[in-house]
């Protein structure tokens, strides 16, 4: 359930190289394409690198959404106090864009790259996905930790990395399906875009609850 | 609320405390990027000057004024020092974090002590922020709290100097600059030169603030630009 009735904010967490960020890449044009407004926040450990290549691709590339609806900020390498003990700056970041543009259906934060006990503090995010690979190997599911477990929405990203890496996508789906018992979880592949719109259909249902975007002729202001 | 301010002291001066400091290396990380800091007496004499030329003549001193004039419930003296020490930050991280971790404390405090009397002029202060009538900046902010806490002055700029060092140190710690028992040590050589300060600082006019760090804006500023890092500042 929301917390208020501010914009809706989705957390986005997982370790490094799990693709976050490519999953954000592939999301966002779908909502955009369905007439939802977003803005992104991305927390970077050592960089704004995520979110200056999501300036390129989502901005300079798609054209689908505006420069400064993209925003980067650097954690003091403490990616999970960023979003679970001290979300103070995320907070912060929240107050200036619902004061910037309190129109906007959906905020999605992206955590730095952090190990398997990340969560989103729930006064930052009011739907988690916790984002794995495959090249991890198909121990991950089973082995749990707070991200795999309590996540809103488990992504299970680079399927087609299975076969190189001797991963078996059943037994991570026998484990996914145990250990989060009836919470969902899907599989992906972010670089082809397979089994990306089962990710954007729970955003869809779970936190906008399928609420029919506002249409605005000037969605790139 | 002034029987247990010792309480709400440590609490303040928590890490833990959602302040957002943990994101700041207030420079370090440029300067030990760049080879001008490079160990635990550099990291040292850094937190010192850092101290003497900027937080004494200038933070602390709005720090002051602000838990002044939060007890007289001088709400045009509180924008006045927020706005002069605004227009103080050179630097457009600095000024910027400033702002946003001053505006949370706030709000964190404000929620804490909702019911309470004593935090009617921490809301006024709040109103006047989002009607962009001010700003928020973190020691504005954080002498309303104290003063909401009845924590006395004296405790007050000691918390003000340990939070700040404290944060300093963790940058160097996560930097790699100096390891864990070093960051204690530094902490320890501190202590006298800041219960010195807490104890014999007096609150100045607004006009006569003043700051000298120029080698660490001139980083500071560098570090704005620079592709990779991994605090705001």
């Amino acid at each position: 359930m929301l917390k208020n009735k501010k914009i809706p904010k989705v957390g986005i967490g997982g370790p490094v190289g799990s693709g976050k960020t490519r999953l954000i890449e592939r999301v966002v044009p779908i909502l955009i394409k369905r007439g939802y407004r977003c803005c992104i926040i991305s927390n970077d450990v050592i960089s704004k690198e995520d979110a200056e290549r999501m300036q390129r691709t989502l901005s300079t590339e798609l054209k689908v959404m505006p420069e400064n609806m993209i925003i980067g900020i650097a954690t003091g390498g403490c990616p999970h106090t960023a979003i679970r003990e001290d979300p103070t700056i995320n907070l912060a970041v929240i107050d200036e864009i619902e004061k910037k543009d309190p129109s906007l259906d959906l905020i999605i934060i992206e955590s730095g790259g952090d190990n398997v006990m990340t969560t989103f503090s729930p006064a930052l995010a009011d739907y988690f996905i916790y984002i794995i690979d495959v090249a991890g190997g198909d121990k991950y599911p089973r082995k749990g930790g707070l991200g795999i477990e309590s996540s809103d929405l488990l992504v299970i990203n680079k399927i087609d990395l299975a076969v190189h890496v001797g991963a078996d996508l059943a037994i991570m789906e026998r484990d996914a399906m145990k250990i989060r018992v009836e919470k969902p979880y899907v599989f992906v592949n972010c670089q082809t875009g397979e089994g990306i719109g089962g990710v954007a259909e729970n955003i869809i249902k779970s936190v906008l609850f399928d609420k029919k975007p506002i249409v605005k002729k000037d969605r790139i202001r | 609320m002034n029987t247990n301010h010792e309480f709400f002291l440590m609490q303040l001066a928590d890490s833990f405390f959602p302040s957002g400091m943990f994101g700041l290396s207030n420079g370090l990380e440029s300067l030990a990027k760049h080879n001008r800091i490079r160990n635990e007496e550099d990291v040292l004499n850094f937190i010192e000057q850092q101290i003497e030329f900027q937080l004494v003549p200038c933070d602390c001193i709005v720090f002051l004024t602000a838990m002044e004039a939060a007890k007289n419930r001088n709400i045009d003296e509180l924008v006045e020092a927020d706005n002069r020490f605004y227009s103080m930050r050179l630097i457009r991280e600095v000024r910027n974090t400033s702002v946003r971790s001053g505006s949370q404390i706030l709000n964190c405090i404000i929620q804490m002590t909702f019911d309470k009397k004593e935090s009617k002029i921490a809301k006024e202060f709040q109103k006047k922020i989002k009607s962009n009538e001010t700003v928020g900046t973190y020691p504005v902010c954080l002498g309303i709290a104290a003063n909401l806490f009845g924590i006395p002055i004296e405790s007050g700029i000691r918390m003000m100097l340990y939070s700040f060092s404290q944060s300093v140190i963790a940058a160097a710690i996560r930097l790699g600059i100096i390891e864990h028992i070093s960051g204690q040590k530094i902490l320890t050589l501190l202590s006298d030169k800041i219960n010195t300060i807490s104890k014999n600082i007096k609150k100045e006019p607004l006009n006569s603030l003043w700051q000298l760090t120029p080698l660490t804006d001139i980083f500071q500023m560098i570090h704005e630009h620079d592709n990779s890092k991994m605090f705001i500042t």
